[in-house]
């Protein structure tokens, strides 16, 4: 698939030790736009919409801050522990600039396990970029699917 | 000559002499000497090569200005005040500052090329934060995610410095990390054992440094650490200190009490600390934080768990700690007596104990507290 000048920029910053030291290609060697439309083909077969995925996520790190840094138990179900870090990151499509933070969410149920930041929700709700295959703050739509299922 | 090589010589020439120029004209442009650093009004003069960022321009030089990121502009931590005409702030720099502080033109270190002589201002302090070389001792599990790493000083073979302060772990570049970052941790041990630094580390998912010491550092392997910095630590008044810190954010606590007791220093201070965690698997060194309570009667523990297991059997205070907090200031500790506030974790953890010691007549004035970030 062809990719924008402005998606081969922001690939360039997602490179490891440019915004992040890890970056957030992970192993992925795909282009930006290959990553974003098998991406956005697997949240259509699992019947997930981005915006609401978003909130979710959002909804999670809320409830998590009440644990003050310490993990809570949400809605009787999740695991969810929030930290911070010092300093922001901009968004590597340079349209914001976030805190740098990270959420952990667990479902005790089968051990699955999220991580993301307030860049990863903002990259996935306007961006449909769910990270690299292989970057630990990847979320990946069938794990989204698995948690986010009563 | 075969016309044939004419074509591919040609185009090596010229690439060559392209090539040649380029980097006449970077020796010519780029070349700005030897330039002054003027720090603090001239209590330190440094003269050194133009050319480079501030910041490892002084790390140098042996001035060691706090950053984490090792310079990458994604950390906000390098501050210093430019006194000299350095151009506009960068955008690199803006998210990091606040107006004042782009008012009084703070900048970041890492941001600012020295292309010119500078006059700069930075803390006093920094002039005595060294580099310094050191074996990791022993590495004891705490928690499932907390490990207490201690580590022998080698060179320079002391430190000194005040129970609250932290110092950054220099960690190498390992699996797909490229470089070297640095992770600032406060520093558990107590000053009165000047060649060992101890550390409270907890496993962040996904995070760079704690990864590493989870993962890679072993008993025996050679480590670097910068410090001491920060300004937390015990002030010399008669009111009584309210600590709170769950998980890792013991550590500036656990140096604090223990050099307390070993040198009575603040004898006429009550201390109360309040330690949260989710289950009884969250918590660490309860044994040694209750025989503390024994050996100096106006220390005050507090455990308390958020959700705790009927199977755990704890009989302890329950709630968030904040909530346990509010109860005890309003009902068990003496309200007559002055009292002060140290914190120890995120910002969030911060912002609601601040919330619950104001609403409780502790001054903010009087609340001092390392945040994470």
């Amino acid at each position: 698939m062809k990719n924008t000048q402005l998606e081969k920029d922001a690939r360039e910053r997602m490179k490891p030790g440019v915004i992040t030291a890890r970056g957030f290609l992970g192993r992925d060697e795909r282009s930006l736009a290959d990553i974003i439309q098998a991406d956005e083909e697997a949240f259509r077969r699992l019947g997930l919409e981005f915006d609401a995925v978003a909130d979710r996520l959002e909804a999670w790190k809320e409830s998590g801050t009440r644990g003050l840094g310490e993990p809570i138990t949400v809605e009787g179900r999740w695991l969810v522990r929030t930290g911070d870090a010092r300093g922001v990151l901009p968004c590597p499509w340079e349209d914001g600039v976030y805190h740098k933070n990270s959420v952990d969410v667990t479902d005790p149920r089968n051990g699955d396990l999220i991580i993301y930041s307030d860049l990863s929700v903002h990259l996935l709700r306007v961006h449909h970029f769910c990270q690299g295959l292989g970057s630990p703050f990847r979320l990946d739509p069938d794990t989204l699917a698995r948690m986010m299922k009563a | 000559m075969s016309p044939l090589l004419i074509g591919p010589l040609a185009t090596g020439a010229i690439s060559g002499l392209l090539a040649l120029v380029i980097a006449l004209t970077d020796r010519v442009v780029n070349n700005y000497g030897e330039v002054t650093v003027d720090i603090n009004g001239g209590k330190k003069s440094l003269k050194v090569k133009g050319g480079s960022p501030l910041l490892g321009t002084l790390a140098a030089e042996n001035i060691f200005v706090p950053s984490a990121c090792g310079g990458r502009g994604s950390c906000g931590a390098c501050k210093v005040r430019v006194l000299s005409d350095v151009g506009p702030h960068l955008p690199t720099e803006t998210p990091y500052l606040n107006p004042e502080e782009l008012a009084r033109n703070v900048r970041l270190s890492c941001q600012i090329k020295l292309k010119a002589d500078i006059r700069i201002e930075i803390p006093d302090e920094l002039f005595y934060v060294k580099k310094f070389a050191a074996k990791v001792e022993s590495i004891r599990d705490l928690t499932y995610d907390i490990k207490e790493v201690r580590v022998l000083l080698k060179s320079p073979a002391s430190i000194e410095y005040v129970p609250g302060q932290y110092a950054q772990l220099v960690v190498p570049p390992y699996d797909d990390i490229p470089e070297s970052v640095q992770r600032a941790y406060s520093m558990s041990s107590r000053p009165g054992e000047p060649d060992h630094v101890e550390f409270l580390i907890r496993l962040v998912p996904g995070g760079i440094a704690t990864s590493w010491v989870f993962k890679y550092l072993k008993q025996g392997m050679d480590v670097d650490l910068v410090g001491p910095f920060g300004e937390f630590r015990v002030h010399d008044t008669p009111a009584a200190m309210i600590c709170v810190a769950g998980g890792s954010g013991m550590a500036p606590f656990w140096s604090m009490f223990r050099d307390m007791k070993e040198k009575n220093t603040f004898p006429e201070k009550d201390i109360w600390y309040f330690f949260g965690a989710r289950t009884t698997r969250d918590m660490f060194f309860l044994d040694e934080l209750r025989a503390l309570e024994k050996d100096m009667p106006r220390f005050h523990f507090v455990p308390a768990l958020s959700e705790p297991k009927t199977e755990e059997g704890w009989t302890g205070e329950t709630g968030l700690i904040t909530d346990v907090l509010d109860r005890y200031l309003k009902e068990k500790i003496d309200p007559s007596k002055p009292k002060e506030g140290y914190l120890c974790g995120s910002p969030g953890m911060i912002n609601a104990c601040i919330a619950v010691m104001t609403k409780n007549s502790i001054p903010e004035g009087g609340i001092y507290y390392d945040k994470f970030a």
